[in-house]
């Protein structure tokens, strides 16, 4: 209580809290029944699942701990799964072993079951003459809540250290903090971003201050970092976010990068299935000429 | 900041910058390349031609237009800001040619271009035009004239220049190999504009519009076939410039 100027007497706040105040408030934050029914149909319906693609059967394990790697490669967005698809996956047999399936108010759907592999899949794929390589073709949006769910389905609770991590994924050129102006930046660029334990080069120059990372990029490296995995994101800044020839090009140099030189290697070849790639995708909007 | 001053046309941010226009500048990124090239007796534009939908008409997807007989440019942008901007420099030539009995210059309808641009820079509730254009022709005393025009209502004459996507390859292409020697001849100016093209488009010839306009001569159009012959000629002459470098 508190005396104002006029000589009222008001009930002042208090931080520390009173006990009427307590038992007040905890009355409203009671949930009822409806409210937890309704917030358990939607943990259910977010969940994120980790299936083996072909049964649809769920993974019992993380798929770190059913498949141990030395090497894990994610691409995050349709430009770095398209990169991926045309300039390693050609180079060899890979073998897909699993798919995390989620839902999120970014699916195209509001069917929660019958989910397109286009919207909601993360498919991963082990290399055959090598199975300690794995790699993750990610061209679903991952939601905020949803991410730690998919890092713990994917990495396990008690990730190993041995294993290098390579991320690659896409932003917008104008998301990119500099003091030069937007339209001077040589886009798309390439910039790395790396974790304590990555001791290897990276192929580009790290990601200045003060950028950042976001999505689950930033999920998977904030995960490397606090679990000591060697990891690094290569991230590409872009005028153009669909599906592109000269972005996907711009993540050439990470070919040179330690754990993707042994991958890669029909490079003409590559180039031929990238362009068929652009072109299934069908022909652009009429709104730009 | 940025998003604090890009709402409204008419503010500039602390910094001096009009984000609408800089954005529109953007907007022209996303258009397919257009180059344009000044000759000795010859001006090229040159565009990527957009890959149309299989039941759409290619002839109605045109990044080449004529302004007047002796005028034409090349967009790269929103079609339908090119097509409002492409209609008003269309009546401005006319009505000029009707007022003062005199056919516009390149200058002139440059200029008026621009100044319409700008004025949508300046107005509340107006946004830019989201198009870049290159604007060549003849004019009446014979020199060829090459401008550039740009969603901020600047325009600047040019030898040779590029707008839309890889702009900037295509222009550093041209530094490098924009010579005296290669606009003495017409051929040759054609087949600078190709190459500069050809650095960046994706599946050659086929995807590449041409239009040249010489002296005292109307707009003329390059068929795909024109296009070809001319694309089959620059491969063979590189791979005779790398086997005369393999000999040495």
């Amino acid at each position: 209580m508190a005396a104002t100027f006029f000589g009222e007497v008001v009930k002042a706040p208090c931080r520390a809290g009173t006990e009427e105040e307590e038992e007040e408030e905890e009355e409203s934050r009671r949930e009822t029944p409806e409210d937890r029914e309704v917030r358990r149909q939607l943990a259910r319906k977010r969940e994120v699942q980790l299936l083996r693609r072909q049964t649809k059967t769920s993974l019992e394990v993380a798929l770190l701990e059913k498949y141990s790697c030395s090497k894990f490669i994610i691409a995050i967005g349709n430009n770095a799964v398209a990169f991926l698809s045309s300039f390693v996956m050609n180079s060899g047999v890979w073998e897909e072993v699993g798919c995390t399936k989620l839902w999120n108010e970014w699916c195209r759907t509001a069917d929660t079951v019958h989910l397109s592999p286009a919207d909601a899949f993360c498919v991963f794929y082990q290399l055959k003459s090598d199975p300690s390589v794995l790699l993750c073709q990610c061209s679903c949006f991952v939601a905020e809540d949803q991410q730690y769910q998919w890092l713990e389905k994917v990495f396990g609770s008690r990730p190993r250290k041995t294993t290098k991590i390579t991320v690659l994924t896409c932003r917008h050129v104008t998301e990119y903090k500099t003091s030069e102006s937007v339209g001077s930046l040589p886009s798309p660029f390439l910039k790395a971003l790396k974790t304590q334990h990555f001791r290897d080069p990276v192929c580009c120059s790290l990601l200045e201050q003060p950028n950042i990372a976001h999505g689950l990029p930033a999920a998977v490296l904030s995960y490397c970092q606090v679990w000591k995995i060697p990891a690094v994101l290569y991230l590409c800044y872009t005028d153009v976010m669909k599906l592109d020839l000269i972005t996907v090009e711009a993540f050439k140099p990470v070919l040179s990068c330690s754990s993707l030189k042994s991958l890669a290697k029909n490079i003409p070849q590559s180039t031929d299935i990238l362009k068929k790639l652009m072109t299934a995708e069908g022909t652009q909007s009429n709104i730009y000429t | 900041m940025a998003s604090r001053y890009d709402r409204a046309i008419t503010v500039f941010s602390p910094d001096g910058h009009l984000f609408q226009v800089e954005y529109a500048q953007e907007a022209v990124k996303k258009g397919s390349t257009a180059v344009g090239i000044r000759g000795t007796n010859i001006v090229v534009l040159g565009v990527e031609k957009k890959s149309v939908a299989k039941l759409q008409d290619e002839r109605t997807v045109r990044k080449i237009c004529a302004l007047d007989d002796h005028v034409c440019m090349a967009f790269a942008g929103l079609t339908a800001d090119a097509r409002a901007v492409i209609n008003r420099a269309r009546v401005e030539c006319q009505s000029h040619k009707l007022t003062v009995e005199d056919p516009v210059t390149v200058e002139y309808i440059t200029r008026f271009i621009a100044t319409l641009k700008q004025k949508y820079t300046q107005s509340n509730g107006r946004r830019p035009f989201g198009i870049s254009a290159l604007i060549v022709g003849f004019d009446d005393d014979g020199i060829p004239r090459l401008y550039q025009t740009d969603p901020s209502g600047t325009y600047h004459a040019w030898k040779a220049n590029a707008i839309g996507r890889s702009a900037k390859t295509v222009r550093e292409f041209l530094e490098k190999n924009y010579t005296e020697d290669a606009i003495s001849n017409d051929n040759e100016t054609i087949k600078l504009a190709i190459r500069a093209l050809l650095e960046v488009v994706q599946s050659g010839g086929k995807n590449i519009d041409l239009a040249i306009i010489r002296r005292n001569q109307p707009l003329k159009m390059f068929s795909a076939k024109e296009i070809e012959l001319q694309v089959t000629e620059i491969e063979k002459e590189k791979e005779e410039a790398e086997k005369k470098k393999s000999k040495k």
